[in-house]
């Protein structure tokens, strides 16, 4: 198992991660939020994730491994998160994914 | 005959690992196209291996019961008749659609199926991500009427071990299509890559083992389309590689669901409901994702 897994890593095979650009965290975020429209966004500061607001919403978006993690939650509990070693920590309330970390140095962002 | 003498299975295990060297050898030549990421490599194989702990603590048990329906039999299908094996085959599938459908549509059941979905990657990994709750959730009670009507729990065994194997290679994004007879009947790389998508188009379709024509019979195949890509996974993906999560994750969900539920109606909705089912409809389901996709689409058509 652990020989496959090495061999797999060996192999470089992931996804190509180049850092969110506007264009292309909007096109994440209508995969995953069809139909929302996008008030504003902020793309983090390296790259692998975005926050945007959409009305009450906020909708996050963020890196795992070479794929993406989607939620969204009540904008003002996104806006009243905590920045903890430069990144914006959030709480998800979902098992699947209980919490989210994007590299905002400063937050909330203007 | 009750016990099975070949577990194709175990036969094939070596093959699955020769199919992912394969496979990871000829992306890295540039040769097909797939990926493979370590950490997701790794929690797939482990789901695999751990597959084998609730195998043991309730193989027995599962055993057991099915030799009872058969002792209770209304037929005796002859082991060694080839006639009994084309049967099996095809009723054997049958019932692999019918369990599928139900692990997909049900939360109970949706509960020990979706870790199976959990990736983000399409590849012979995949195959192996398998479910440690499958016997909990009790799935396996669908395949009792094959003994009652008279396959031997070996033959049954064994039939379910030759679907297991079939449905490894589909897993693979380094296969396009095959030919197009092959297509027409049987399940394949790219009726399966829709079954694992994540768009909402693609959601609750393509459930097939061997055999596509169930989906075409009772209305739940969808083409794979070249215009829209699969994007894998689960509709609210995991947020880490956690294997404990990727196992248990919709169980724990369901339970605290259960637990802030205000009535029987409430209880039963979240656990034979769609997953995502709740009171107020705010959460999605596959349904509701569809119906804002068609309704998003009417504009343009």
């Amino acid at each position: 198992m652990l020989l496959l897994a090495a061999i797999a890593a060996w192999a470089h095979l992931a996804k190509p991660m180049p850092p969110l650009d506007g264009a292309e965290a909007r096109r994440r975020l209508a995969d995953e939020f069809p139909g929302k429209a996008l008030d504003c966004m902020w793309i983090s500061d390296d790259g692998r994730g975005a926050v945007a607001r959409s009305g009450g919403l906020a909708l996050i978006l963020y890196a795992v491994g070479d794929g993406y993690v989607a939620r969204d939650l009540p904008w003002d509990q996104v806006a009243a998160s905590p920045v903890q070693d430069g990144c914006l920590a959030l709480k998800l309330h979902d098992m699947a994914a209980p919490r989210a970390k994007l590299a905002f140095a400063t937050w909330p962002l203007n | 005959m009750l016990h099975a003498p070949i577990d194709p299975v175990t036969l094939a295990v070596p093959f699955f690992i020769l199919a992912i060297i394969l496979e990871i050898a000829l992306a890295r030549l540039g040769w097909v196209k797939t990926h493979y990421e370590p950490r997701d490599t790794l929690t797939s194989l482990a789901m695999g291996l751990g597959r084998g702990i609730p195998g043991v603590l309730l193989g027995g048990m599962i055993f057991a019961v099915t030799v009872v329906v058969y002792n209770h039999r209304i037929f005796t299908v002859p082991f060694g008749a080839v006639w009994g094996w084309v049967a099996i085959f095809f009723l054997e599938d049958l019932t692999y659609y019918g369990f599928h459908r139900f692990s997909h549509e049900r939360r109970f059941w949706w509960a020990a199926h979706v870790n199976h979905h959990s990736s983000q990657h399409y590849n012979l990994s995949t195959a192996l991500r398998q479910t440690w709750t499958g016997g909990i959730a009790g799935t396996w009670c669908l395949w009792l009427p094959l003994a009652w009507l008279g396959f031997s729990p070996a033959q049954i065994a064994i039939q379910q071990g030759i679907s297991l194997v079939y449905q490894f290679w589909i897993h693979t994004e380094a296969v396009g299509r095959m030919p197009t007879w092959f297509e027409a009947v049987m399940n394949t790389p790219s009726h399966h890559r829709v079954h694992h998508a994540r768009n909402p188009r693609y959601l609750d379709s393509n459930y097939a083992g061997i055999l596509i024509i169930w989906d075409k019979l009772f209305g739940t195949f969808q083409p794979e389309l070249d215009e829209e890509p699969c994007r894998y996974g689960i509709v609210k993906n995991l947020g880490d590689f956690n294997i404990l999560r990727v196992a248990f994750h919709e169980w724990i969900g369901m339970f605290a669901d259960i637990s802030q539920a205000k009535s029987l109606r409430e209880v039963l909705g979240y656990v034979i409901g769609p997953p995502g089912w709740s009171p107020d409809g705010s959460r999605d389901t596959s349904a509701s994702l569809k119906a804002r996709w068609r309704a998003l689409q009417a504009p343009a058509e």
